[in-house]
């Protein structure tokens, strides 16, 4: 391993991951740079599927960003980072890479396909949202498929504008641009009583965004398996509040601070726990509680299981009391 | 009785297509529950009966529910087809009669037998190999798998 003074150990979540070096940085809005990165010695990355997002590490974090590329062959990969001031210091570390620097990196992973039986793809993406769907689009342009885009963005503040304009053609056959709130229900109305037999519908942006296009799609009929959203574009969750676990089995009872996850805490003790996203939604990482109420912030259980609370995911549940206890 | 291809149908429906095939009896079809329906009726599922549930279907929207009854060939064909135009099984209600010819499909020469006798073994229409029908059914062919009978016995 190659020494790298601003990164002391690889992160579990990027091991047997990729080191890149970032070729370009460029500015898309006042909140929002766009990071291009490359093998440093060139050559084919591994391609992925369109939607996928890629693990990046910052420091001892690591943050999930969508890749705004087709994911054919592809010889670099690019994300486009919001800066979150309030968040766990992720987005201001991207912000602050340069032309140069090295990362890791997890390889890309896939949680919002484009289903193969879709004869249409209808995108839905609201601000930053946009990266995952710019990604769609171009894959939908390159591999002879058709797509209509709608994109929700403040006036002149919309990342990725241009690159959406010079798709427009036989792959993209419409992109409606909304910078206002009653347009874009008018757009939307429209759309979902207009697609045709076959299509899937495609939303990423803030989760009460996404949560009333998609109540709004079914509503028209549109049933559950057509609709896909892509949690990525959540806010990244914050460092929340210390507490104590208690490994019942083992006896050991661990500090989680601020900051670092009930998963990152375990691992560091030595317990081995198996886990993929670490983003809550896999459900990889999933614990027995045995006292204790989780502080649920996954995706991945149902509200009855949450309540339920005697399962929780590691990767970023925390605790709502002071002391949890884990059959571990 | 049947209009001509999506004559009926006005553009961009998403309401309710039923499609009854045979003797099926259209008012065996359920109530729709205050949506739009449309209702079409073929004797069975030709390349041109089918030819035009597809032409109905895409020029319906999303939303659109399709309902099927009839002879469980005829409406797996149906439900088959309209896989094909993008609709997913959720979408797709199957009324099946009871009884009923069913179809084989012979992975040796790709050509589909109507099995009539309901017995485990039939003769493929395509290249006479005695077919047992096994329990695999593909919704793509809207078909029950056939293999070579006996093959593994020592010839």
């Amino acid at each position: 391993m190659t020494a790298i003074a601003l990164q002391p150990r690889v992160h579990p979540a990027v091991e047997g991951g990729l080191q890149l070096e970032v070729t370009n940085v460029s500015r898309e809005t006042e909140s929002i740079v766009s990071i291009t990165m490359a093998a440093p010695e060139g050559g084919r990355l591994p391609s992925y599927v369109p939607g996928s997002h890629l693990v990046v590490q910052w420091g001892n974090g690591v943050n999930a960003y969508s890749l705004t590329g087709s994911g054919n062959a592809p010889s670099e990969y690019s994300i486009s980072v919001l800066r979150v001031g309030e968040g766990a210091g992720g987005s201001l570390a991207m912000h602050r890479l340069c032309v140069g620097d090295r990362v890791y990196v997890a390889r890309p992973r896939s949680a919002f396909a484009p289903a193969s039986t879709a004869t249409h793809h209808l995108l839905v993406a609201a601000g930053i949202g946009i990266t995952p769907v710019l990604s769609h689009a171009r894959a939908a342009v390159e591999r002879d498929s058709t797509a209509t885009m709608i994109y929700v963005h403040r006036p002149d503040a919309g990342a990725h504008v241009a690159e959406a304009r010079e798709l427009l053609g036989p792959g993209l056959i419409a992109l409606v641009e909304c910078t206002d709130r009653g347009s874009f229900q008018n757009v939307l109305a429209e759309a979902l009583i207009t697609q045709p037999v076959g299509t899937h519908l495609y939303v990423c942006g803030p989760v009460v965004f996404m949560d009333a296009v998609l109540e709004e799609a079914r509503g028209h009929g549109w049933s559950s398996a057509r609709l896909h959203s892509e949690a990525f574009g959540a806010a990244e969750l914050d460092a929340g509040e210390p507490f104590t676990v208690h490994l019942a089995r083992s006896g050991v009872r661990l500090e989680v601070p601020a900051g670092v996850s009930l998963l990152e805490t375990l691992e560091t003790a030595g317990q081995s726990i198996p886990n993929m996203c670490r983003k809550g939604i896999c459900g990889e990482c999933v614990l027995p509680v045995l006292r204790g109420a989780p502080q649920h912030r996954d995706l991945y259980l149902s509200e009855q299981e949450k309540a339920a609370n005697n399962t929780m995911m590691s990767c970023v549940s925390r605790s709502n009391d002071p002391e949890l206890e884990l059959d571990l | 009785m049947p209009p001509a291809a999506g004559n009926g149908l006005e553009p961009g429906f998403r309401g309710v297509i039923c499609v009854s095939f045979g003797s099926s009896d259209d008012t065996a079809l359920p109530d729709t529950n205050g949506q739009p329906r449309y209702d079409l009726h073929f004797e069975s599922a030709t390349a041109e009966s089918l030819s035009e549930l597809k032409s109905v279907l895409s020029g319906s929207r999303v939303g659109v529910r399709l309902i099927l009854a009839g002879p469980p060939t005829d409406i797996r064909a149906a439900a088959a087809a309209a896989a094909d135009c993008g609709l997913l099984g959720e979408e797709v209600t199957l009324l099946p009669q009871e009884t009923g010819p069913r179809f084989v499909y012979c992975p040796h020469c790709l050509t589909t037998t109507v099995d009539e006798a309901a017995g485990t073994e039939v003769k493929c229409q395509g290249c006479a190999t005695t077919l047992t029908i096994a329990d695999h059914f593909s919704r793509r062919r809207g078909a029950y798998l056939g293999y070579s009978a006996h093959a593994e016995e020592a010839a």
